[in-house]
């Protein structure tokens, strides 16, 4: 079972989905060699296999598509000045990714956005009772959703990067910059998170 | 942090398969033995599901490309040798941009190979905005169609049509989305053919007709 196998994305998204890039990987590499070498083909090519994956990552990180676009170009054009340092440890998606993180951090600094994180911890339903509530139950995986959705963004951040990125446990220790204990914990808490609003609303999966 | 727990923090990175070593062992022997293992790998596959769906809810803009490669010339300077290639997928793209929701990235995608496929077979490497297709001066006057292709067009579908029938794009899509496609007709009959062939296409939203032949 080829669980991140891509569900209706078009042709060009889906060259993106995690099994393609695993077995473009050296494909990948060599095309960062190409770039190193002034290639702008080479770079092209990188944007349109990575590109959607990480706009939408960085959506998710910064709430605003506007200032996601502009931050996904200066992550590919870091990628054209830089593709000479590039480490060949890492795979092509989670260095991208991570410069992604960067700038995305960067920026939210910039425009002071950290009021989006509460402003969607404050979306996390707390009652059983509410009209609200009553429709989640008629549909678990929307509930799910926007319980993933409203999670604090660190915790949000490595749902999304272990389920939809595909990321190992080390892959987002080096995006986040932080070390494999602390991915664990987040992840242990990311989850214990949305077992209690499942709870909350009604779905109570024996655990926590 | 009970066993369980632990299991619950690993489940992610089993789902994914970038476990392994002694933690997937942990994670498999768990799963085999303990009741609760089964219900926790449900309750992962749907958090997959829904942090899928959440990502893939947000639709990259169209033009994207286009837009980086005009970041990428002004960062690095045009290209060298070979200056109106990006100069032609640029304006395709630009031109995609602008068009209606409708025509999304398959249809550009369809579009892209064919100007990729026109430039390579294009005689003495000559060069020239896409809207001239191929190079080809007799596309300037030769008999055409107007087609509105559907939002959800695939590329595999325009492309092969296109090709087996000797069509070609000559401009578009318009501001409303209308691309106008050349005709390889010898006379009326053969025009009103491959117009009704090209109208009945799954993938065609609307096909009018535009110049027809001299003799038509």
């Amino acid at each position: 079972m080829n669980l991140f196998a891509s569900g209706g994305d078009t042709a060009l998204e889906s060259q993106a989905a995690r099994p393609v890039m695993t077995g473009l990987a050296a494909s990948d590499r060599e095309l960062v060699d190409r770039v190193a070498k002034g290639d702008r083909a080479a770079v092209r090519l990188l944007f349109m296999r990575h590109h959607a994956r990480v706009y939408r990552f960085v959506v998710r990180q910064t709430g605003s598509e506007m200032l996601a676009e502009d931050i996904t170009n200066e992550v590919f054009l870091e990628l054209w000045k830089q593709a000479a340092a590039f480490e060949r440890r890492s795979e092509v998606s989670t260095w991208l990714l991570g410069i992604a993180r960067f700038k995305a951090l960067s920026a939210r600094r910039k425009r002071q956005e950290e009021q989006i994180d509460e402003d969607q911890a404050a979306a996390v339903p707390d009652s059983a009772d509410t009209p609200e509530v009553t429709t989640m139950k008629q549909d678990k995986g929307a509930a799910l959703r926007r319980f993933v959705d409203a999670l604090p963004e660190e915790h949000r951040t490595v749902i999304d990067l272990a389920y939809y990125h595909g990321q190992s446990v080390s892959e987002i220790g080096e995006v986040l910059g932080i070390p494999v204990a602390t991915v664990k914990t987040r992840m242990f808490y990311a989850r214990k998170k949305l077992g209690e609003a499942l709870k909350a609303a009604g779905y109570d999966r024996g655990w926590p | 942090m009970s066993r369980r727990d632990e299991m619950e923090a690993l489940l992610p990175f089993y789902l994914n398969g970038t476990l392994e070593g002694a933690e997937l062992a942990a994670v498999e022997q768990w799963l085999a033995t303990d009741p609760a293992g089964a219900e926790a790998l449900e309750a992962a596959e749907a958090e997959f599901s829904s942090t899928t769906a959440a990502n893939e809810a947000i639709r990259p803009p169209a033009g994207a490309l286009s837009r980086f490669v005009e970041a990428l010339e002004a960062q690095a300077g045009p290209e060298r040798g070979a200056a109106s290639r990006p100069a032609n997928i640029v304006s395709l793209f630009s031109r995609l941009r602008s068009a209606p929701a409708g025509i999304g990235w398959a249809v550009a995608a369809a579009l892209f190979a064919l100007v990729v496929v026109q430039q390579v077979t294009r005689p003495g490497g000559e060069t020239s905005d896409f809207e001239v297709a191929g190079a080809d001066n007799s596309l300037a006057v030769a008999p055409f169609a107007l087609v509105k292709f559907r939002p959800d067009a695939r590329m595999a579908d325009i492309s092969a049509f296109l090709s087996d029938n000797g069509l070609k794009v000559i401009t578009g899509p318009s501001a409303n989305g209308i691309f106008r496609i050349a005709l390889p007709a010898t006379g009326a009959a053969d025009y009103d053919r491959l117009l009704k062939l090209l109208a009945e296409q799954p993938f065609t939203e609307t096909a009018l007709a535009g110049r027809r032949p001299p003799n038509g």
